[in-house]
């Protein structure tokens, strides 16, 4: 079926194991190793990152606040989008599902936006809503609900058709057949797709702070992206960069793995 | 509440085509199905999203903001034919097609050892899991350093984003090959190279083929962050541009183009994917 492809046109991969952690952390090590051995052949001055000091940096940047307060606004920021798209994707989503006209009616207008980068939409964002915090709210609100709006259709729309008609046939009203049956039913693609949106609402915040602090100047809305900026425009510092780099990617695992929790806790029935 | 559309279809297969169903209807029935049909709806759907715009445009009476489908059309129209349009597009479709030859000249084969070799696999795999969390985004500053501003940034941040999706669904799709056809083979000593190409790839490539799809899907939402950012050039350079200049009619119209472009190579993709792959369940 298309809409499952389309709805998940993300990799959905299972939580890696790693039976031997010998062998596991053996090519990370070693890189790390020739990386740390590779910057101290360079001169004192230089502005290459290496380990040892991209280590101090992390620390200087955490003592300060700085690093914990921009993080704490990308992620505050992102939260807020998120809300924005939970809200209107499932809502639509249901919509969509349990309508074909509504469904006929805005689909093509979906896909239409769909291959639209949200940065693509950041122009018209700083026009209407300036350099602040709410254009990277609604950057981050466009991209998250895509994920979560095919999602809930799609599993609004694979709901069992024989509990549907047996619920109807009981006279069970609409409303309760939606709480009882459909939102149950369809809550493994609503959580998928929330996770999903949750990683790329991640991606889309850091490139927003990104682009915001590199074509409005300044970079006075900060965030965890614009802070990046700063360091390779203003302060020219390797190390800061590559500290931002790793917390994104520690921020995107810890996001990844809190919402498989949810979804392991929430839906005990999906135990494999 | 309406009828869901598992239960209606369920419900349309039950009832026969039989001569019960009273005769007038009949037509009633057809031009029911006819309205339904996308070709019907989605003309439909278009022009209700116009009529929404235009109207919205002329609510905001800001041409700056919000430009009327006219202004815009008529900006498209005018990059159209001054050639600007086809230039920046096919700048962006150049770095994406580099890109995704590259990613899928480094992606294939080592997905092929990791999917084969269980040993490759443990050493590969967690530095694999330890980069894809880093977005392709995030390395744009530490890739600007490196190779400054112009065409060399998008087509590594592109060729990043594009290298794990065509890696893991190489990985899983030779991993999905056929155990007892590969026994088979075995047994019947074909070599190792003669494997690869005639029982491992066949069956991997519907799932490769995915994990490509996937891969465009980011790579084209990646291009448009690096050429905003860090390039001098191609779609996401002219939306920005246009923006500064407040020409928002030509913003709108690179937008619409982003679209075109981007819903088309999905169609192509999947298209390949049939031809290439016509075994695949679709």
């Amino acid at each position: 079926m298309g809409a499952s492809m389309s709805g998940a046109v993300q990799l959905d991969r299972p939580e890696p194991r790693w039976a031997d952690p010998a062998r596991a952390m053996a090519l990370p090590l070693l890189l790390l190793v020739l990386w740390q051995l590779w910057a101290m052949t360079l001169p004192d001055i230089t502005r290459a990152p290496s380990p040892v000091r991209v280590a101090a940096t992390f620390a200087q940047l955490t003592a300060s606040g700085d690093l914990p307060m921009s993080l704490l606004l990308s992620l505050g920021r992102v939260g807020g989008g998120f809300v924005v798209a939970l809200t209107l994707g499932i809502v639509l989503g249901i919509a969509m599902g349990t309508n074909r006209a509504i469904r006929a009616a805005i689909e093509p207008i979906v896909e239409s936006f769909r291959p639209v980068a949200p940065m693509a939409m950041l122009p018209i964002a700083i026009l209407w809503l300036g350099t602040g915090t709410p254009t990277s709210v609604s950057i981050v609100g466009y991209a998250a609900f895509f994920p979560l709006l095919l999602n809930t259709m799609h599993g609004v729309s694979q709901v069992d058709g024989k509990l549907l008609q047996a619920a109807r046939t009981m006279g069970v009203p609409g409303f309760r057949i939606l709480r009882k049956v459909v939102l149950p039913a369809s809550l493994p693609s609503i959580l998928l797709g929330a996770r999903l949106a949750m990683g790329v609402a991640w991606t889309a915040i850091i490139a927003a702070e990104l682009a915001v602090g590199a074509k409005a100047g300044g970079g006075g809305s900060g965030g965890i992206g614009a802070m990046m900026f700063i360091f390779y425009a203003y302060s020219i510092d390797l190390n800061g960069i590559v500290v931002c780099m790793i917390v994104i990617g520690l921020v995107a695992l810890a996001i990844d793995r809190l919402f498989r929790l949810a979804e392991r806790n929430l839906m005990p029935w999906k135990q494999q | 509440m309406q009828s869901l559309t598992g239960a209606a279809k369920s419900e349309r297969s039950v009832i026969p085509a039989s001569s019960t169903v009273p005769l007038e209807s009949q037509p009633r029935e057809r031009f029911g199905q006819v309205c339904r049909h996308p070709m019907v709806t989605t003309p439909l759907s278009f022009a209700g999203f116009l009529l929404l715009w235009w109207a919205l445009a002329a609510w905001t009476a800001s041409p700056i903001q919000l430009p009327s489908p006219p202004a815009v059309f008529a900006a498209l129209w005018d990059l159209a034919q001054d050639g600007e349009l086809l230039e920046n597009v096919s700048v962006s479709f150049e770095r994406l097609l580099i890109s995704m030859a590259a990613a899928t000249v480094l992606a294939l084969p080592l997905g092929f050892a990791m999917g084969m070799s269980a040993r490759v696999n443990a050493y590969v795999d967690p530095l694999v899991e330890m980069l894809r969390p880093i977005s392709g985004i995030a390395w744009i500053p530490l890739a600007l350093f490196i190779f400054g501003i112009g065409g060399t940034l998008p087509v590594f941040i592109m060729a990043y984003v594009a290298f794990f999706p065509i890696l893991l669904n190489t990985v899983a799709g030779v991993r999905g090959a056929d155990r007892k056809l590969l026994d088979a083979a075995r047994t019947m000593g074909v070599p190792q190279s003669r494997i690869i190409r005639l029982v491992v790839l066949p069956g991997a490539l519907p799932t490769i083929m995915v994990g490509v799809r996937i891969a465009f899907a980011g790579a084209w939402s990646a291009i448009i962050a690096a050429e905003l950012i860090g390039s001098p050039s191609g779609l996401g350079f002219a939306i920005e541009w246009y923006r500064e200049l407040l020409m928002s009619p030509s913003v709108f119209a690179y937008i619409i183009a982003v679209s075109v472009v981007g819903y088309a190579c999905d169609l192509l993709l999947r298209l390949v994917r049939r031809r290439l792959a016509p075994w695949a369940p679709a």
